[in-house]
């Protein structure tokens, strides 16, 4: 291992060390100033350059560098500007068609290189996979996302825009699968070429972690599929990222930081042994895997966690999954500020909150954001929150001079070490879920959702016992929170989604629906025996031309994939 | 006189099988859990299996936590259900995000307590605690 430190230098820096020791003592007496962050990891009163030999020089280097610790690229944002990408969503396609339209009308909306982009969010119910008319579920219509069940209401959705040059993220569950092929069939009856529609599907079947919600396929079925998703978007659609890894997610659920980075890598570890063992070619595929990272709890913790996921991923993808390009080493991340530390009192203190999340993210060097609305806690944020949270990028953007230079955090003694430290503590994680048998393993046993569970606990003991803050919730607290105005979305949304659900049935094609959906169960069969991966993919955009439904190939799927309950 | 027996609650919490996130739901458990409650968690179910659970399992009070919609209609749903069962007398507690335009209905559909986030454990459990001992009488008269 290479050296950070001269032998002349080093005494220097002993020498400035001790007296700092002996000055300290002679202050302050016997107070050490040791605290912890969220993961537990004790942090010193202040650091110094012997900290820098817990990293092994040649894991720092330069932007651009593998192991990628301090950024993908040579320059970041001063040649690429983050991609801001609010979460919207609420009613039917044509009413959120109104809100992309008030956000691009605002400067936001924008994608890499002059495109336009849109982070969607859909109803429970379709995320879910489940069509409007499934009983128990109208309620939820439209009420937190947009409803979306066939390719005709993503055609509403996107009328007029050139689905070639328009960069569509689809945050979803269960329905993942199902919701992918819907756009994909509907940017083909559009006429455009799926080679070159670009877009994320964040494909949150892979999440056992507490997040995403009850029904999902058996552990094995959903890895089985997403690794169906990824050789078919190699293929067909390539600029399509098929699978968003969401450290967030687990974060929200209520792990710490190091679990949340380890349990990501151990993702992606599962996820590309389940390709490998299909002989999928990692290269293939990984290129086009994700993540979604969470900012805003512990602010330098955040940055750390951050190059530490980097280096993980780009030393783990070439040393374990065997990974040789480049691009199959670069953990792209798209940030969001963290929504489960937004409270319902005193709201606007949500905007200052969100505003330090990404100041993190952006100092952490991440590729796009979602910086949430003040008054989330409270519901579907009014279009004025949504203005202020892009606002908030744009400060940050375009007057805080953050942008000019790459990691400005890089060689910081403190955050280099942390970085280290947060590596160390996710790779013995990892190995404990490998001892235990690998991450599917973990997932049936309820061991994952038992740590991350009790992380959640103690989180919300110490809030409780006054040892952790939360402003305005134990402290400043105030008698008579202020009368905030919230979004509410049309009640009528149900009524017009059923109604649409209703012609589209009348007006297809029975016997081809039909069809498509016995080819789509023939493909399962086939992938579940682990032959010809991807043509579940292709069979779900073939049905959704046809006409079938969201619900309609969910429920083939889990018949052939299994549920999780 | 001998004292009265300490009160075990027994406490069903669910979550609709139309959501997600169920950190809340999960720390509640814990905290009733560590307040003395037997705590039947049945994620993410249907109002008719919630019902069904709560009866089989004889429970006190039902808690019912919301993150991603249909807090109203999934609400009115277990509370109907409850009714056709003849167990209308369960005491249900709503929580999570309840957006301010779901309060008067959760009210009036009977709901006997709304708790949001940054509530306190301790009020939770001592809420809990309450309707159960009230649920309890009532049966036993």
């Amino acid at each position: 291992m290479k050296s950070w430190l001269s032998e002349s230098a080093a005494r220097v820096v002993d020498g400035a060390a001790s007296r700092w020791l002996e000055s300290r003592a002679k202050r302050y007496g016997e107070r050490t100033f040791e605290a912890t962050n969220r993961s537990g990891i004790a942090l010193q009163p202040v650091y110094g350059p012997r900290d820098l030999e817990q990293t092994p020089v040649e894991d720092v280097g330069m932007p651009g560098q593998f192991p990628y610790t301090r950024n993908l690229y040579p320059v970041h944002y001063q040649y690429q500007p983050w991609m801001d990408l609010q979460i919207i969503g609420y009613g039917v396609a044509t009413q959120l068609r109104e809100r992309m339209d008030l956000l691009q009308a605002e400067g936001g909306a924008r994608g890499y290189f002059g495109g336009e982009a849109y982070n969607i969010i859909f109803d429970m119910p379709t995320s879910m996979g489940i069509d409007p008319d499934f009983p128990a579920v109208q309620g939820a219509i439209g009420d937190c996302g947009v409803s979306i069940c066939t390719a005709a209401d993503f055609e509403t959705l996107f009328a007029g825009k050139n689905l070639e040059s328009t960069h569509v993220s689809m945050v979803c569950n269960a329905g993942s699968p199902g919701i992918l092929a819907l756009y994909l069939a509907a940017a083909r009856n559009r006429g455009a070429d799926t080679t070159k529609v670009g877009g994320n599907i964040t494909n949150y079947i892979w999440d056992f972690f507490g997040h995403c919600g009850g029904i999902n396929f058996s552990p094995r079925g959903s890895y089985r599929l997403c690794a169906d998703i990824a050789a078919y978007c190699a293929r067909e659609a390539p600029r399509m990222n098929a699978i968003t890894i969401s450290e967030h997610n687990i974060c929200e659920a209520g792990a710490n930081n190091v679990q949340a980075v380890a349990f990501s890598i151990a993702t992606v570890i599962a996820l590309g042994e389940e390709c490998a063992s299909l002989g999928i070619d990692p290269d293939a595929v990984i290129p086009r895997w994700g993540f979604h990272v969470r900012y805003g709890e512990d602010f330098f913790e955040d940055v750390a966690k951050t190059r530490a996921l980097r280096r993980l991923y780009a030393k783990l993808n070439r040393d374990r999954l065997g990974c040789r390009k480049d691009a199959s080493l670069q953990a792209r991340i798209h940030a969001q500020t963290a929504g489960s530390l937004l409270t319902v009192q005193q709201p606007l203190n949500n905007l200052v909150r969100n505003a330090y999340g990404a100041l993190s993210a952006v100092l952490a060097g991440v590729n796009g954001m979602t910086i949430n609305a003040y008054d989330e806690a409270l519901g579907i944020p009014t279009e004025e929150a949504v203005t202020l949270s892009l606002r908030t990028s744009q400060i940050l953007a375009e007057e805080t001079g953050v942008t000019k230079v790459t990691d400005p955090l890089g060689g910081s003694f403190y955050v280099e070490r942390l970085t280290t430290e947060i590596e160390q503590a996710a790779l013995a994680l990892i190995a404990e879920i490998d001892a235990r048998g690998g991450l599917i393993e973990c997932i049936e046993s309820g061991w994952i959702t038992d740590q991350v569970a009790a992380s959640a606990y103690r989180w919300r003991r110490e809030v409780e016992e006054g040892d952790r803050v939360l402003v305005g919730v134990n402290r400043y607290v105030v008698d008579e929170e202020p009368d905030i105005k919230v979004f509410r979305p049309d009640p009528q949304a149900a009524a017009i989604a059923l109604e649409n659900l209703e012609r589209h049935r009348a007006q297809r094609d029975q016997a081809a629906t039909d069809a498509a959906l016995v080819r789509l169960r023939e493909a399962g069969l086939t992938v579940r025996d682990g032959r010809q991966i991807g043509s579940v993919t292709e069979s779900l955009v073939g049905a959704a031309q046809a006409g079938a439904t969201l619900g309609e190939m969910q429920s083939v799927l889990h018949d052939v994939f299994g549920r999780n309950k | 006189m001998s004292a009265p027996e300490p009160l075990v609650p027994r406490v069903l919490l669910t979550k609709s099988f139309i959501d997600s996130h169920d950190r809340a739901i999960k720390t509640i458990a814990l905290a009733l859990r560590d307040g003395g409650c037997e705590v039947i968690l049945v994620d993410y179910e249907t109002p008719s299996d919630v019902v069904d659970v709560a009866i089989d399992e004889d429970v006190d009070v039902i808690g019912v936590s919301f993150m991603s919609g249909g807090q109203v209609a999934v609400t009115q749903a277990i509370v109907t259900a409850l009714g056709e069962a003849g167990r209308g007398d369960l005491p249900v507690v709503v929580g999570g995000t309840i957006r301010p335009f779901d309060v008067d209905d959760l009210e009036s559909s009977g709901v006997r307590a709304i708790f949001r986030g940054g509530e306190k454990l301790e009020r939770v459990v001592e809420t809990f605690r309450d309707l159960a001992a009230e649920s309890r009488r009532r049966r036993a008269e």
